[in-house]
Protein backbone atom coordinates (compact mmCIF):
# COMPACT_ATOMS: atom_id res chain seq x y z
CA UNK A 1 0.00 0.00 0.00
CA UNK A 2 1.24 3.44 -0.79
CA UNK A 3 -0.27 6.12 1.24
CA UNK A 4 1.88 9.08 -0.97
CA UNK A 5 -0.70 8.10 -3.51
CA UNK A 6 -3.45 9.81 -0.72
CA UNK A 7 -1.28 12.98 -0.07
CA UNK A 8 -4.07 15.22 -1.17
CA UNK A 9 -6.83 13.52 0.71
CA UNK A 10 -4.83 12.95 3.55
CA UNK A 11 -3.90 16.40 4.01
CA UNK A 12 -7.47 17.20 3.86
CA UNK A 13 -8.32 14.83 6.10
CA UNK A 14 -6.41 15.84 9.02
CA UNK A 15 -7.32 19.40 8.41
CA UNK A 16 -10.84 18.49 9.26
CA UNK A 17 -9.14 17.00 12.50
CA UNK A 18 -7.46 20.71 12.78
CA UNK A 19 -10.70 22.65 12.33
CA UNK A 20 -12.66 20.56 14.79
CA UNK A 21 -10.01 21.08 17.74
CA UNK A 22 -9.82 24.79 16.85
CA UNK A 23 -13.55 25.31 17.39
CA UNK A 24 -13.65 23.24 20.20
CA UNK A 25 -10.47 25.25 22.05
CA UNK A 26 -10.72 28.82 20.55
CA UNK A 27 -12.83 31.51 22.13
CA UNK A 28 -16.00 32.21 20.68
CA UNK A 29 -14.76 35.72 19.79
CA UNK A 30 -12.19 34.26 17.83
CA UNK A 31 -14.19 31.58 15.58
CA UNK A 32 -13.51 34.26 12.62
CA UNK A 33 -10.43 33.32 12.78
CA UNK A 34 -11.50 29.88 11.52
CA UNK A 35 -12.36 30.46 8.16
CA UNK A 36 -8.34 31.73 7.77
CA UNK A 37 -7.61 28.46 9.48
CA UNK A 38 -9.75 26.72 6.31
CA UNK A 39 -8.08 28.43 3.55
CA UNK A 40 -4.50 27.79 5.04
CA UNK A 41 -5.77 23.76 4.90
CA UNK A 42 -6.64 24.08 1.62
CA UNK A 43 -3.88 26.04 0.18
CA UNK A 44 -1.64 23.20 1.82
CA UNK A 45 -3.71 20.73 -0.06
CA UNK A 46 -3.66 22.31 -3.33
CA UNK A 47 -0.12 22.89 -3.40
CA UNK A 48 0.72 18.79 -2.46
CA UNK A 49 -2.08 18.45 -5.18
CA UNK A 50 0.26 20.16 -7.73
CA UNK A 51 3.21 17.99 -7.46
CA UNK A 52 4.20 16.20 -10.34
CA UNK A 53 2.94 12.44 -10.54
CA UNK A 54 4.26 9.59 -9.65
CA UNK A 55 6.44 7.76 -12.29
CA UNK A 56 5.22 4.65 -12.78
CA UNK A 57 3.11 1.29 -14.51
CA UNK A 58 -0.81 2.44 -14.76
CA UNK A 59 -2.44 2.32 -11.15
CA UNK A 60 -4.86 -0.72 -10.41
CA UNK A 61 -7.04 -1.29 -7.59
CA UNK A 62 -9.72 0.76 -6.13
CA UNK A 63 -7.94 4.55 -6.44
CA UNK A 64 -5.10 5.71 -9.21
CA UNK A 65 -3.64 8.65 -9.14
CA UNK A 66 -3.44 9.36 -12.57
CA UNK A 67 -3.63 12.82 -15.42
CA UNK A 68 -7.38 12.84 -14.55
CA UNK A 69 -7.25 13.29 -10.98
CA UNK A 70 -4.38 14.99 -10.96
CA UNK A 71 -5.91 17.64 -13.08
CA UNK A 72 -9.39 17.79 -11.04
CA UNK A 73 -8.52 17.64 -7.64
CA UNK A 74 -6.58 21.25 -7.72
CA UNK A 75 -9.78 22.10 -9.37
CA UNK A 76 -11.67 21.34 -6.46
CA UNK A 77 -9.85 22.45 -4.03
CA UNK A 78 -9.68 26.19 -5.34
CA UNK A 79 -13.22 25.76 -5.47
CA UNK A 80 -13.42 25.37 -1.72
CA UNK A 81 -11.18 28.08 -1.31
CA UNK A 82 -13.47 30.13 -3.33
CA UNK A 83 -16.93 29.10 -0.99
CA UNK A 84 -14.70 29.79 2.17
CA UNK A 85 -14.43 33.43 0.88
CA UNK A 86 -18.05 33.59 -0.27
CA UNK A 87 -18.72 32.19 3.32
CA UNK A 88 -16.38 35.43 4.83
CA UNK A 89 -18.66 37.73 2.44
CA UNK A 90 -21.72 36.11 3.71
CA UNK A 91 -20.86 36.18 7.31
CA UNK A 92 -24.16 38.74 8.15
CA UNK A 93 -26.55 35.96 7.34
CA UNK A 94 -24.70 32.78 8.87
CA UNK A 95 -25.35 31.49 12.07
CA UNK A 96 -22.75 31.93 14.95
CA UNK A 97 -20.97 29.26 14.84
CA UNK A 98 -18.45 28.71 11.56
CA UNK A 99 -16.68 25.99 12.52
CA UNK A 100 -18.83 22.93 11.89
CA UNK A 101 -19.49 24.75 8.80
CA UNK A 102 -15.84 24.63 7.53
CA UNK A 103 -15.59 20.79 9.03
CA UNK A 104 -18.39 19.83 6.32
CA UNK A 105 -16.92 21.84 3.45
CA UNK A 106 -13.87 19.78 4.19
CA UNK A 107 -15.51 16.24 4.37
CA UNK A 108 -17.59 17.22 0.94
CA UNK A 109 -14.28 18.11 -0.55
CA UNK A 110 -12.43 15.50 0.13
CA UNK A 111 -15.79 13.07 -0.99
CA UNK A 112 -15.16 15.23 -4.29
CA UNK A 113 -11.13 14.37 -4.21
CA UNK A 114 -11.98 10.78 -3.95
CA UNK A 115 -14.57 10.52 -6.77
CA UNK A 116 -12.12 12.19 -9.22
CA UNK A 117 -9.49 8.87 -8.37
CA UNK A 118 -12.28 6.02 -8.38
CA UNK A 119 -11.39 3.03 -10.23
CA UNK A 120 -14.16 0.86 -8.47
CA UNK A 121 -18.23 1.02 -7.44
CA UNK A 122 -17.46 0.97 -4.01
CA UNK A 123 -15.61 3.90 -3.79
CA UNK A 124 -17.59 5.44 -6.25
CA UNK A 125 -21.02 5.08 -3.95
CA UNK A 126 -18.76 6.06 -0.82
CA UNK A 127 -17.50 9.08 -2.09
CA UNK A 128 -20.61 10.17 -3.49
CA UNK A 129 -21.73 9.67 0.02
CA UNK A 130 -19.49 11.46 1.40
CA UNK A 131 -19.95 14.46 -0.98
CA UNK A 132 -23.56 14.37 -0.83
CA UNK A 133 -24.41 13.63 2.81
CA UNK A 134 -22.33 17.17 3.97
CA UNK A 135 -24.19 18.83 1.02
CA UNK A 136 -27.14 17.80 2.84
CA UNK A 137 -26.42 19.50 6.19
CA UNK A 138 -25.05 22.58 4.96
CA UNK A 139 -28.11 22.95 2.66
CA UNK A 140 -30.00 23.13 5.39
CA UNK A 141 -27.01 25.20 7.72
CA UNK A 142 -29.57 28.02 8.09
CA UNK A 143 -31.92 26.39 11.46
CA UNK A 144 -33.83 29.16 11.49
CA UNK A 145 -34.94 30.21 7.82
CA UNK A 146 -37.76 27.71 6.56
CA UNK A 147 -36.61 27.67 2.78
CA UNK A 148 -33.09 26.64 4.03
CA UNK A 149 -34.39 23.86 6.10
CA UNK A 150 -37.07 23.03 3.13
CA UNK A 151 -33.73 23.39 0.78
CA UNK A 152 -32.09 20.40 2.85
CA UNK A 153 -35.29 17.99 3.29
CA UNK A 154 -35.76 18.34 -0.52
CA UNK A 155 -32.36 17.49 -1.60
CA UNK A 156 -32.15 14.79 1.38
CA UNK A 157 -34.86 13.01 -0.17
CA UNK A 158 -34.19 13.10 -4.10
CA UNK A 159 -30.44 12.85 -2.87
CA UNK A 160 -31.55 9.51 -0.94
CA UNK A 161 -33.79 7.91 -3.34
CA UNK A 162 -30.80 8.06 -5.78
CA UNK A 163 -28.15 6.94 -3.82
CA UNK A 164 -30.73 3.72 -3.25
CA UNK A 165 -30.62 3.73 -6.90
CA UNK A 166 -26.80 3.89 -7.47
CA UNK A 167 -26.27 1.24 -4.68
CA UNK A 168 -29.10 -1.10 -6.17
CA UNK A 169 -27.48 -0.90 -9.76
CA UNK A 170 -24.01 -1.41 -8.73
CA UNK A 171 -25.49 -4.98 -6.73
CA UNK A 172 -27.34 -5.77 -9.77
CA UNK A 173 -23.83 -4.99 -11.95
CA UNK A 174 -22.00 -6.83 -9.53
CA UNK A 175 -23.92 -10.17 -10.20
CA UNK A 176 -23.30 -9.74 -13.47
CA UNK A 177 -19.67 -9.24 -13.28
CA UNK A 178 -18.66 -11.01 -9.90
CA UNK A 179 -16.19 -8.13 -9.02
CA UNK A 180 -16.67 -3.86 -8.67
CA UNK A 181 -13.69 -2.83 -9.98
CA UNK A 182 -13.64 -1.14 -13.37
CA UNK A 183 -11.02 -2.89 -14.74
CA UNK A 184 -13.43 -6.06 -14.47
CA UNK A 185 -16.67 -5.00 -15.45
CA UNK A 186 -14.64 -3.69 -18.89
CA UNK A 187 -13.68 -7.10 -19.45
CA UNK A 188 -16.66 -8.51 -18.97
CA UNK A 189 -18.30 -6.04 -21.19
CA UNK A 190 -16.00 -6.49 -24.22
CA UNK A 191 -16.36 -10.14 -24.29
CA UNK A 192 -19.50 -11.39 -23.57
CA UNK A 193 -22.84 -10.07 -24.47
CA UNK A 194 -24.85 -7.66 -22.56
CA UNK A 195 -27.71 -9.22 -20.17
CA UNK A 196 -30.81 -7.63 -19.07
CA UNK A 197 -29.31 -7.69 -15.17
CA UNK A 198 -26.33 -5.76 -16.47
CA UNK A 199 -28.02 -3.43 -18.76
CA UNK A 200 -30.64 -2.52 -15.69
CA UNK A 201 -27.63 -1.87 -13.44
CA UNK A 202 -25.68 0.42 -15.67
CA UNK A 203 -28.82 2.15 -16.40
CA UNK A 204 -29.44 2.64 -12.21
CA UNK A 205 -25.70 4.12 -11.97
CA UNK A 206 -26.02 6.19 -14.32
CA UNK A 207 -29.32 7.27 -12.89
CA UNK A 208 -27.07 7.96 -9.40
CA UNK A 209 -24.93 10.00 -11.30
CA UNK A 210 -27.18 11.43 -13.47
CA UNK A 211 -28.89 13.43 -9.82
CA UNK A 212 -25.03 14.58 -9.20
CA UNK A 213 -25.32 16.05 -12.34
CA UNK A 214 -28.93 17.87 -12.25
CA UNK A 215 -29.87 15.71 -15.87
CA UNK A 216 -33.34 15.31 -16.61
CA UNK A 217 -34.92 13.62 -15.43
CA UNK A 218 -33.31 13.56 -12.33
CA UNK A 219 -33.35 17.67 -11.64
CA UNK A 220 -36.36 17.83 -10.22
CA UNK A 221 -34.44 18.69 -6.50
CA UNK A 222 -32.25 21.16 -8.06
CA UNK A 223 -34.46 25.35 -8.17
CA UNK A 224 -35.88 24.71 -5.06
CA UNK A 225 -32.75 23.54 -3.49
CA UNK A 226 -30.68 26.49 -5.12
CA UNK A 227 -33.26 28.68 -4.09
CA UNK A 228 -33.31 27.87 -0.37
CA UNK A 229 -29.99 27.14 0.46
CA UNK A 230 -27.52 29.51 1.86
CA UNK A 231 -25.40 31.25 -1.49
CA UNK A 232 -22.10 29.85 -0.33
CA UNK A 233 -23.30 25.85 -0.47
CA UNK A 234 -24.95 26.44 -3.73
CA UNK A 235 -21.49 27.91 -5.08
CA UNK A 236 -20.16 24.34 -3.87
CA UNK A 237 -23.55 22.28 -5.27
CA UNK A 238 -22.80 24.48 -8.79
CA UNK A 239 -19.37 23.85 -8.99
CA UNK A 240 -17.67 20.87 -6.77
CA UNK A 241 -21.17 18.64 -6.94
CA UNK A 242 -21.57 18.79 -10.63
CA UNK A 243 -17.49 18.60 -11.34
CA UNK A 244 -17.07 16.00 -9.02
CA UNK A 245 -20.34 14.38 -10.83
CA UNK A 246 -18.87 14.61 -14.33
CA UNK A 247 -15.25 13.39 -13.42
CA UNK A 248 -17.28 9.89 -12.09
CA UNK A 249 -19.37 9.85 -14.74
CA UNK A 250 -16.24 10.55 -17.15
CA UNK A 251 -13.99 7.58 -15.16
CA UNK A 252 -16.83 5.32 -15.16
CA UNK A 253 -17.48 5.91 -19.12
CA UNK A 254 -14.46 5.91 -20.24
CA UNK A 255 -12.56 3.40 -17.78
CA UNK A 256 -15.28 0.67 -17.21
CA UNK A 257 -17.93 1.03 -19.84
CA UNK A 258 -16.08 2.08 -23.01
CA UNK A 259 -16.89 -1.23 -24.79
CA UNK A 260 -20.49 -0.89 -24.64
CA UNK A 261 -20.20 3.22 -26.36
CA UNK A 262 -22.70 2.83 -29.35
CA UNK A 263 -24.96 1.15 -26.57
CA UNK A 264 -24.86 4.51 -23.85
CA UNK A 265 -24.73 6.83 -26.42
CA UNK A 266 -27.32 7.39 -27.87
CA UNK A 267 -29.00 7.44 -24.16
CA UNK A 268 -27.04 9.71 -23.27
CA UNK A 269 -27.35 11.83 -26.22
CA UNK A 270 -31.22 12.05 -26.08
CA UNK A 271 -31.01 13.10 -21.97
CA UNK A 272 -28.44 16.11 -22.76
CA UNK A 273 -30.94 17.38 -25.32
CA UNK A 274 -33.87 17.12 -22.98
CA UNK A 275 -31.26 18.44 -20.15
CA UNK A 276 -30.20 21.72 -22.63
CA UNK A 277 -34.23 22.13 -23.30
CA UNK A 278 -35.69 21.69 -19.68
CA UNK A 279 -32.51 23.90 -18.07
CA UNK A 280 -32.59 27.09 -20.49
CA UNK A 281 -36.45 27.23 -21.24
CA UNK A 282 -37.13 26.89 -17.32
CA UNK A 283 -34.67 29.78 -16.55
CA UNK A 284 -36.16 32.55 -18.95
CA UNK A 285 -39.16 33.29 -16.47
CA UNK A 286 -37.78 33.09 -13.60
CA UNK A 287 -37.18 35.78 -10.64
CA UNK A 288 -34.68 34.93 -8.16
CA UNK A 289 -31.26 34.95 -9.26
CA UNK A 290 -30.03 31.58 -7.15
CA UNK A 291 -33.05 29.97 -8.83
CA UNK A 292 -32.31 31.43 -12.49
CA UNK A 293 -28.70 30.32 -11.55
CA UNK A 294 -30.33 26.58 -10.98
CA UNK A 295 -32.21 26.31 -14.04
CA UNK A 296 -28.81 27.49 -16.16
CA UNK A 297 -27.07 25.01 -14.12
CA UNK A 298 -29.38 22.31 -15.32
CA UNK A 299 -28.45 23.54 -18.89
CA UNK A 300 -24.68 23.21 -18.33
CA UNK A 301 -25.34 19.64 -17.79
CA UNK A 302 -26.57 19.07 -20.75
CA UNK A 303 -23.34 20.05 -22.51
CA UNK A 304 -21.40 18.29 -20.62
CA UNK A 305 -23.74 15.32 -21.32
CA UNK A 306 -23.12 16.13 -24.99
CA UNK A 307 -19.54 16.11 -24.16
CA UNK A 308 -19.81 12.04 -22.65
CA UNK A 309 -22.62 11.32 -25.50
CA UNK A 310 -19.93 12.05 -28.35
CA UNK A 311 -17.47 9.46 -26.31
CA UNK A 312 -14.73 10.25 -28.14
CA UNK A 313 -11.29 11.26 -26.33
CA UNK A 314 -11.46 14.88 -27.68
CA UNK A 315 -14.73 15.28 -26.30
CA UNK A 316 -13.65 14.18 -23.08
CA UNK A 317 -11.07 16.87 -23.44
CA UNK A 318 -13.64 19.28 -24.05
CA UNK A 319 -15.88 18.34 -21.05
CA UNK A 320 -12.55 19.29 -19.09
CA UNK A 321 -12.14 22.58 -20.55
CA UNK A 322 -15.73 23.22 -19.84
CA UNK A 323 -15.68 22.63 -15.93
CA UNK A 324 -12.63 24.90 -15.97
CA UNK A 325 -14.72 27.34 -17.60
CA UNK A 326 -17.71 26.76 -15.69
CA UNK A 327 -15.63 26.81 -12.42
CA UNK A 328 -14.25 30.61 -13.10
CA UNK A 329 -17.65 31.86 -14.47
CA UNK A 330 -19.88 30.73 -12.02
CA UNK A 331 -17.32 31.03 -8.66
CA UNK A 332 -17.43 34.49 -9.94
CA UNK A 333 -21.11 35.29 -10.19
CA UNK A 334 -21.64 33.93 -6.70
CA UNK A 335 -18.81 35.88 -5.89
CA UNK A 336 -20.96 38.40 -6.27
CA UNK A 337 -24.04 37.35 -5.22
CA UNK A 338 -22.50 36.23 -1.81
CA UNK A 339 -20.98 39.83 -1.41
CA UNK A 340 -24.18 41.43 -2.25
CA UNK A 341 -26.82 39.94 -1.14
CA UNK A 342 -26.85 41.09 3.00
CA UNK A 343 -26.97 44.67 1.21
CA UNK A 344 -28.92 44.59 -1.57
CA UNK A 345 -31.62 42.89 0.71
CA UNK A 346 -31.75 39.36 -0.80
CA UNK A 347 -31.02 37.30 -4.33
CA UNK A 348 -34.14 38.02 -6.57
CA UNK A 349 -33.42 39.77 -9.68
CA UNK A 350 -35.43 43.12 -8.55
CA UNK A 351 -33.15 43.50 -5.99
CA UNK A 352 -30.08 43.80 -8.42
CA UNK A 353 -31.28 46.70 -10.46
CA UNK A 354 -29.63 49.43 -11.12
CA UNK A 355 -26.55 47.86 -9.61
CA UNK A 356 -24.28 49.56 -12.20
CA UNK A 357 -25.36 52.79 -10.90
CA UNK A 358 -24.72 51.90 -7.47
CA UNK A 359 -21.22 49.98 -7.92
CA UNK A 360 -20.28 50.16 -11.32
CA UNK A 361 -16.69 47.51 -10.93
CA UNK A 362 -18.75 44.95 -9.30
CA UNK A 363 -21.57 45.12 -11.77
CA UNK A 364 -19.25 44.75 -14.62
CA UNK A 365 -17.70 41.56 -12.68
CA UNK A 366 -20.97 40.56 -13.16
CA UNK A 367 -21.59 41.35 -16.81
CA UNK A 368 -18.24 39.68 -17.28
CA UNK A 369 -19.35 36.23 -15.42
CA UNK A 370 -22.96 36.00 -16.73
CA UNK A 371 -21.36 36.16 -20.55
CA UNK A 372 -18.78 34.02 -20.33
CA UNK A 373 -21.45 31.25 -18.69
CA UNK A 374 -23.88 32.23 -21.58
CA UNK A 375 -20.64 31.55 -24.25
CA UNK A 376 -19.96 35.11 -25.50
CA UNK A 377 -16.40 35.37 -27.42
CA UNK A 378 -13.59 36.01 -26.37
CA UNK A 379 -14.36 34.26 -22.80
CA UNK A 380 -13.68 31.43 -21.36
CA UNK A 381 -17.27 29.99 -21.43
CA UNK A 382 -16.86 30.49 -25.47
CA UNK A 383 -14.21 28.18 -25.81
CA UNK A 384 -15.57 25.39 -23.30
CA UNK A 385 -19.13 25.30 -25.91
CA UNK A 386 -16.87 25.90 -28.82
CA UNK A 387 -14.85 22.79 -27.97
CA UNK A 388 -17.84 20.21 -26.92
CA UNK A 389 -20.02 21.65 -30.15
CA UNK A 390 -16.75 20.83 -32.46
CA UNK A 391 -16.44 17.72 -30.71
CA UNK A 392 -19.79 17.03 -31.67
CA UNK A 393 -19.34 17.91 -34.99
CA UNK A 394 -16.43 15.79 -35.58
CA UNK A 395 -18.28 12.92 -34.77
CA UNK A 396 -21.03 13.54 -37.27
CA UNK A 397 -23.17 14.09 -34.85
CA UNK A 398 -24.53 17.56 -36.34
CA UNK A 399 -28.12 17.29 -34.88
CA UNK A 400 -26.18 17.24 -31.55
CA UNK A 401 -24.38 20.32 -32.34
CA UNK A 402 -27.68 22.06 -33.68
CA UNK A 403 -29.63 21.68 -30.42
CA UNK A 404 -26.49 22.47 -28.61
CA UNK A 405 -25.85 25.79 -30.72
CA UNK A 406 -29.75 26.97 -30.22
CA UNK A 407 -29.80 26.47 -26.66
CA UNK A 408 -26.20 29.57 -26.75
CA UNK A 409 -29.42 31.37 -27.72
CA UNK A 410 -31.70 30.83 -25.74
CA UNK A 411 -29.04 31.31 -22.58
CA UNK A 412 -28.45 34.41 -24.21
CA UNK A 413 -31.31 35.45 -23.52
CA UNK A 414 -32.07 35.15 -20.10
CA UNK A 415 -28.34 36.39 -18.88
CA UNK A 416 -29.15 39.46 -20.73
CA UNK A 417 -31.99 39.80 -18.63
CA UNK A 418 -29.66 39.52 -15.74
CA UNK A 419 -27.33 42.61 -17.11
CA UNK A 420 -30.46 44.83 -18.45
CA UNK A 421 -31.67 45.10 -14.89
CA UNK A 422 -28.54 46.19 -13.60
CA UNK A 423 -27.50 48.32 -16.39
CA UNK A 424 -31.00 49.84 -17.07
CA UNK A 425 -33.42 49.61 -14.40
CA UNK A 426 -33.50 52.40 -11.59
CA UNK A 427 -31.92 51.19 -8.15
CA UNK A 428 -33.99 51.37 -5.11
CA UNK A 429 -31.02 53.19 -3.16
CA UNK A 430 -28.14 54.76 -4.41
CA UNK A 431 -25.35 53.33 -1.73
CA UNK A 432 -22.78 51.08 -3.30
CA UNK A 433 -22.58 47.81 -2.04
CA UNK A 434 -19.54 47.40 0.20
CA UNK A 435 -17.58 43.74 -0.81
CA UNK A 436 -14.41 42.29 2.00
CA UNK A 437 -10.66 42.82 0.21
CA UNK A 438 -10.39 39.24 -0.26
CA UNK A 439 -13.39 38.36 -1.92
CA UNK A 440 -12.62 41.38 -4.26
CA UNK A 441 -9.34 39.79 -4.83
CA UNK A 442 -10.30 36.78 -5.54
CA UNK A 443 -13.28 38.21 -7.91
CA UNK A 444 -10.69 40.12 -9.73
CA UNK A 445 -8.44 36.91 -10.25
CA UNK A 446 -11.64 35.01 -11.21
CA UNK A 447 -12.07 37.85 -14.20
CA UNK A 448 -8.88 37.95 -15.19
CA UNK A 449 -8.88 33.94 -15.59
CA UNK A 450 -12.29 34.33 -17.31
CA UNK A 451 -10.50 37.02 -20.05
CA UNK A 452 -7.39 34.90 -19.68
CA UNK A 453 -8.38 31.48 -20.28
CA UNK A 454 -10.56 32.79 -23.36
CA UNK A 455 -7.99 34.88 -24.98
CA UNK A 456 -5.20 32.40 -24.41
CA UNK A 457 -6.30 28.52 -24.39
CA UNK A 458 -3.05 27.02 -25.27
CA UNK A 459 -1.61 26.63 -22.22
CA UNK A 460 -4.86 25.21 -20.49
CA UNK A 461 -5.62 23.22 -23.55
CA UNK A 462 -2.02 21.72 -23.81
CA UNK A 463 -2.19 20.70 -19.98
CA UNK A 464 -5.54 18.97 -20.99
CA UNK A 465 -4.49 16.96 -23.30
CA UNK A 466 -1.06 15.35 -21.23
CA UNK A 467 -3.47 15.23 -18.53
CA UNK A 468 -6.35 13.60 -19.86
CA UNK A 469 -5.61 10.07 -21.54
CA UNK A 470 -7.65 6.95 -21.12
CA UNK B 1 -33.66 -25.49 -2.99
CA UNK B 2 -33.46 -22.16 -2.72
CA UNK B 3 -31.13 -20.24 -5.63
CA UNK B 4 -30.13 -16.96 -6.38
CA UNK B 5 -32.85 -16.75 -8.63
CA UNK B 6 -35.31 -16.23 -5.73
CA UNK B 7 -33.31 -13.96 -3.80
CA UNK B 8 -33.43 -11.90 -6.51
CA UNK B 9 -36.68 -11.90 -6.81
CA UNK B 10 -37.00 -11.05 -3.25
CA UNK B 11 -34.92 -7.88 -3.20
CA UNK B 12 -36.31 -6.83 -6.26
CA UNK B 13 -39.54 -6.87 -4.82
CA UNK B 14 -38.17 -5.19 -1.77
CA UNK B 15 -37.17 -2.73 -3.93
CA UNK B 16 -40.21 -1.63 -6.17
CA UNK B 17 -42.05 -1.47 -2.47
CA UNK B 18 -39.70 0.67 -1.21
CA UNK B 19 -39.77 2.40 -4.24
CA UNK B 20 -44.00 2.87 -4.57
CA UNK B 21 -43.38 4.18 -0.35
CA UNK B 22 -41.19 6.93 -1.42
CA UNK B 23 -43.64 8.21 -4.40
CA UNK B 24 -47.30 7.57 -2.57
CA UNK B 25 -45.88 8.22 1.31
CA UNK B 26 -46.15 12.15 2.65
CA UNK B 27 -44.65 11.38 5.75
CA UNK B 28 -40.64 12.34 5.99
CA UNK B 29 -40.14 9.25 8.57
CA UNK B 30 -42.06 7.13 6.55
CA UNK B 31 -40.09 8.06 3.11
CA UNK B 32 -36.94 7.59 5.14
CA UNK B 33 -37.93 4.12 6.15
CA UNK B 34 -38.54 2.92 2.58
CA UNK B 35 -35.77 4.61 1.40
CA UNK B 36 -33.92 2.19 3.88
CA UNK B 37 -36.08 -0.94 2.46
CA UNK B 38 -34.78 0.02 -0.95
CA UNK B 39 -31.20 0.03 0.61
CA UNK B 40 -31.56 -3.06 2.04
CA UNK B 41 -32.95 -4.61 -1.02
CA UNK B 42 -29.75 -4.24 -2.30
CA UNK B 43 -27.74 -5.04 0.54
CA UNK B 44 -29.69 -8.90 0.37
CA UNK B 45 -28.59 -8.86 -3.79
CA UNK B 46 -25.10 -8.45 -2.66
CA UNK B 47 -24.83 -11.17 -0.21
CA UNK B 48 -26.95 -13.55 -2.21
CA UNK B 49 -24.62 -12.49 -5.33
CA UNK B 50 -21.65 -12.95 -2.91
CA UNK B 51 -22.74 -16.67 -2.17
CA UNK B 52 -23.56 -17.21 -5.98
CA UNK B 53 -19.62 -15.85 -6.93
CA UNK B 54 -18.40 -17.28 -3.87
CA UNK B 55 -16.00 -13.89 -3.45
CA UNK B 56 -16.42 -11.43 -0.27
CA UNK B 57 -16.69 -8.16 -2.83
CA UNK B 58 -20.21 -8.39 -1.60
CA UNK B 59 -20.63 -8.94 1.51
CA UNK B 60 -18.24 -6.18 2.09
CA UNK B 61 -19.96 -4.00 0.15
CA UNK B 62 -22.87 -4.83 2.63
CA UNK B 63 -21.05 -3.82 5.70
CA UNK B 64 -20.32 0.23 3.99
CA UNK B 65 -23.85 -0.02 2.82
CA UNK B 66 -25.43 -0.46 6.26
CA UNK B 67 -22.83 2.13 8.05
CA UNK B 68 -23.93 4.90 4.73
CA UNK B 69 -27.26 4.30 5.48
CA UNK B 70 -27.14 4.59 9.10
CA UNK B 71 -25.37 7.98 8.50
CA UNK B 72 -28.10 8.84 6.09
CA UNK B 73 -30.99 8.29 8.34
CA UNK B 74 -29.03 10.46 11.44
CA UNK B 75 -29.22 13.32 8.74
CA UNK B 76 -32.64 12.78 7.49
CA UNK B 77 -33.74 12.94 10.81
CA UNK B 78 -31.98 15.67 12.10
CA UNK B 79 -33.32 17.57 9.66
CA UNK B 80 -36.92 16.34 10.42
CA UNK B 81 -36.71 17.99 13.66
CA UNK B 82 -35.67 21.20 12.75
CA UNK B 83 -38.83 20.98 10.19
CA UNK B 84 -41.09 19.96 12.67
CA UNK B 85 -39.89 22.69 14.66
CA UNK B 86 -40.53 25.40 12.35
CA UNK B 87 -43.63 24.01 10.84
CA UNK B 88 -44.97 21.55 13.64
CA UNK B 89 -45.58 19.14 10.81
CA UNK B 90 -43.69 16.22 8.91
CA UNK B 91 -46.39 16.35 5.73
CA UNK B 92 -44.03 16.65 2.92
CA UNK B 93 -46.33 18.33 0.87
CA UNK B 94 -46.37 21.11 3.69
CA UNK B 95 -42.90 21.85 2.30
CA UNK B 96 -43.80 24.10 -0.73
CA UNK B 97 -42.70 27.67 0.02
CA UNK B 98 -40.73 27.99 -2.87
CA UNK B 99 -42.84 26.43 -5.61
CA UNK B 100 -42.04 23.15 -7.36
Amino acid sequence: MDLSLLRVELCVAVWIFVLLAADVFLAPAKKEGLSWLALAGIGIALVVSLQPLPIGPAPTGLFALDGVSHYFKPLFLATAAAVILMTQAFRPQMPQHPGPFYVLLFTSVLGALILSSIQDLILLFLGLELLTFSLYIMAAYLKTDGRSVEAGMKYLILGSVSSALLVYGIALLYGAVGDTSFAAIRAFLASGELTLAAQTGILLVLAGLGFKLAAVPFQLWLPDVYEGAPAPVVAFLAVGSKMAGAVALMRLLFLALAPIQPWWSPILASLSVLTLLYGNLGALGQRNLKRLLGYSSIGHAGYLLMGFAVGTLDSARAVAFYLLAYLVSTLAVFLIVCAATDELGGDDLDHYAGLSRRSPGLAAAFFIALLSLAGVPPLAGFVGKLLVLMSAVAADRLWLAGIGAVNVAISLYYYLMVVKRMYVDAPPSPSPVRVPAASLLALGALILLILGIGICQAPFLSRINLALIF
Amino acid sequence: MVTVTHYVVASAALFCIGLAGVMSRRNVLMILLCVELMLNAANLLFVAYSKAWGNLHGQMIVFFVITVAAAEVTVGLAIAILMMRQRNTLDADAVQSMKW
